[in-house]
């Protein structure tokens, strides 16, 4: 029973960086209807850059958080310019090949620059023991759900009660209306692509003190993050954290009970399943797949 | 007549390369040949039925590990391995053609990558089966004949050039008459306007599974015949960078167009395998001209050569 709570508190750790994951995919999706596969690339980066940050120049923690959160969010900028910018309203799956090209870039410029020596956070925090009952985490770790938790809720709040969020889901329900009223449609994409960055750097800055970042960490990590979002329904915030909650318990059980080798491959399972079961994923409203 | 007399020319002049070549060039041209037959059976799917498919370097392992494993296992020889890999990576078409009906654009691309990645995953994982990250050994084609008749040894670079020149010059000719069937017609119809191709008449369901399970088949053919030139099959040939290179080489060349992959699979294996010193930036190169074309040329070269041959008009 001890370590089926220990299993269970692992599987949440791992979820909370696959909610952050999906949740901007899913933003993107849901706003701009483009697909950005260069996400695990956002994520490796944003991982880098923070171990970049803390371990190689020593900055405290809360410095090189803001300093991932500024380099995301250009990256977020200028992969705006070249996935929207340039190839929106052409074919849709014009923007799928284009996204796929900007990971392979991404990822092999990473090899060429920073190698490909797997890297690992280490801070002063992983010292620290945090004891809940019988589960036992770092508190480096065990700050990655309260992170998850202030981020999604923060994002949330943003898109119920500001100007921003409500032009961004203006735009997500009808582009064109949202457009006759006044909304700066290229403004809003910018912001969006930003944000959704912001989420897959802090993710990967978080998760780079558990697993090892390397540059072709990318495509499982984007790999997950399209389970979570199939799982949860495209386009909803909400079912991507709860999916992605439930992909992070999975995988942790299966590799507990099941065996290492089949973690990486029952959330692909689950994806076929859930497509032959619920084309709109558990959580999805009804909207066509395309 | 005249396709027929140009292809004829244009396998004739391939089939002289080792003449001048040395055994470097060779090579090239021989991964040329493979590249090719990859890029026209992803062609069938993705270019001329519309399936969009990142997974064509699974159904190339699949055929690799069929060969490999077969011979392991069972000691069969190349014209068994062979069919055998062309029907094994056909039902795994259907594996993976079943699931991707139900969905479209993104979604769909995210189901063949999905798949790809189990592939991979299983071929790196299974080590009592594929042996594991190592991969398997393969014999030498050796000394065969067809059908008892006529006899010939492969064993040097230039036979398993000429086998593969062969198997290309087939798939051509099966791709050719794919394409030109009712079949491919079906195909056609089906990416221009599913709802439409429906109303008169087109069973979608087959249309798109069958170019599913053809375009698995070209690959599991290249990666059945691939195996034993490589002399081995290791799960680092088949990984989603493979399948990305291949999806370059059609869409630079045209998708949807017959020569487009052809055009494409000569220019994207030379070039990168000539940088010499400069080969590290090779995947570099690759993903920014992904990008480059689909924004600025997505018809690739053949649309060039249209638009030339329109404003010559």
């Amino acid at each position: 029973m001890d370590l089926f709570l220990q299993y269970l508190a692992n599987g949440i750790v791992v979820g909370s960086s696959y909610v952050l994951v999906a949740v901007g995919l899913t933003l993107i999706f849901g706003i701009l209807g483009i697909v950005n596969f260069a996400r695990g690339e956002f994520y490796m980066l944003g991982g880098f850059a923070g171990i970049g940050l803390a371990t190689v120049l020593g900055l405290p923690l809360i410095v090189s958080l803001l300093g991932v959160v500024a380099f995301a969010a250009l990256l977020g900028f200028l992969a705006e310019q070249i996935l929207n910018r340039q190839v929106k309203d052409k074919d849709p799956t014009n923007s799928i090949v284009s996204s796929f090209g900007l990971a392979v870039v991404l990822q092999n410029a990473a090899l060429l620059v920073i190698g490909p020596q797997p890297m690992l956070l280490r801070t002063d925090l992983s010292m620290v023991p945090v004891e809940i009952g019988p589960v036992y985490l770092p508190l480096q770790r065990a700050l990655i759900p309260v992170a998850m938790i202030v981020l999604v809720g923060a994002l949330h709040l943003l898109l119920r009660h500001t100007w921003v969020g409500m032009s961004l889901r203006a735009m997500a329900q009808q582009p064109t209306v949202a457009r006759m009223c006044g909304i700066r449609v290229s403004r809003v994409a910018i912001v969006t692509f930003m944000t959704g960055a912001v989420f897959a750097g802090v993710a990967g800055f978080l998760m780079s003190s558990v697993f090892m970042v390397h540059p072709l960490i990318g495509n499982m990590i984007v790999l997950k993050a399209f389970t979570v979002v199939i799982l949860g329904g495209m386009g909803s915030v909400t079912g991507a954290a709860a999916a992605g909650l439930m992909l992070g318990l999975v995988e942790s059980m299966t590799s507990a009970y099941l065996g290492n080798g089949l973690r990486d491959i029952v959330g692909f399972l689950m994806v076929v399943i859930v497509l032959l079961a619920w084309p709109q994923g558990i959580f999805g409203r009804n909207l066509e797949r395309s | 007549m005249k396709h027929l007399a140009l292809f004829a020319a244009a396998i004739a002049l391939l089939a002289l390369a080792p003449m001048v070549l040395g055994g470097h060039g060779l090579s090239v041209m021989t991964l040329t040949l493979t590249n090719l037959v990859l890029a026209v059976g992803l062609n069938l799917v993705a270019g001329y039925c519309g399936q969009f498919s990142f997974a064509q370097a699974a159904f190339f392992g699949i055929g690799a590990y069929t060969t490999a494993i077969m011979s392991r296992d069972l000691g069969t020889g190349v014209w068994i391995n062979l069919p055998a890999g062309i029907i094994i990576a056909g039902l795994f078409g259907l594996v993976l053609g079943v699931p991707a009906l139900r969905v479209k654009g993104h979604f769909l691309a995210i189901v063949t990558i999905a798949f790809q990645t189990v592939v991979y995953l299983t071929l790196v994982q299974w080590t009592d089966f594929t042996g594991g990250q190592n991969g398997i050994l393969v014999p030498g084609v050796g000394e065969t004949s067809i059908l008892g008749i006529i006899r010939f040894n492969v064993q040097s670079l230039e036979s398993y050039y000429w086998l593969t020149l062969a198997l290309a010059a087939l798939a051509i000719i099966v791709a050719w008459r794919l394409v030109h069937s009712r079949l491919g017609r079906e195909w056609i119809a089906v990416r221009d306007d599913e709802t439409l191709a429906q109303a008169v008449g087109v069973n979608t369901t087959t249309t798109k599974l069958s170019a599913f399970v053809a375009s698995a088949a070209f690959a599991g053919a290249a990666g059945a015949l691939n195996a034993y030139t490589m002399r081995t099959a290791a799960p680092d040939d088949f990984t989603i960078f493979i399948s990305s290179i291949i999806l370059a080489i059609m869409i630079l060349g045209g998708k949807g167009t017959f020569l487009g992959p052809i055009v494409g699979a000569f220019i994207l294996t030379i070039i990168p395998e000539s940088l010499g010193e400069f080969s590290r930036y090779k995947m570099l190169f690759f993903g920014v001209l992904l990008i480059l074309t689909i924004t600025f040329l997505p018809g690739g070269i053949m649309q060039l050569v249209r638009n030339a041959r329109t404003r010559r008009a």
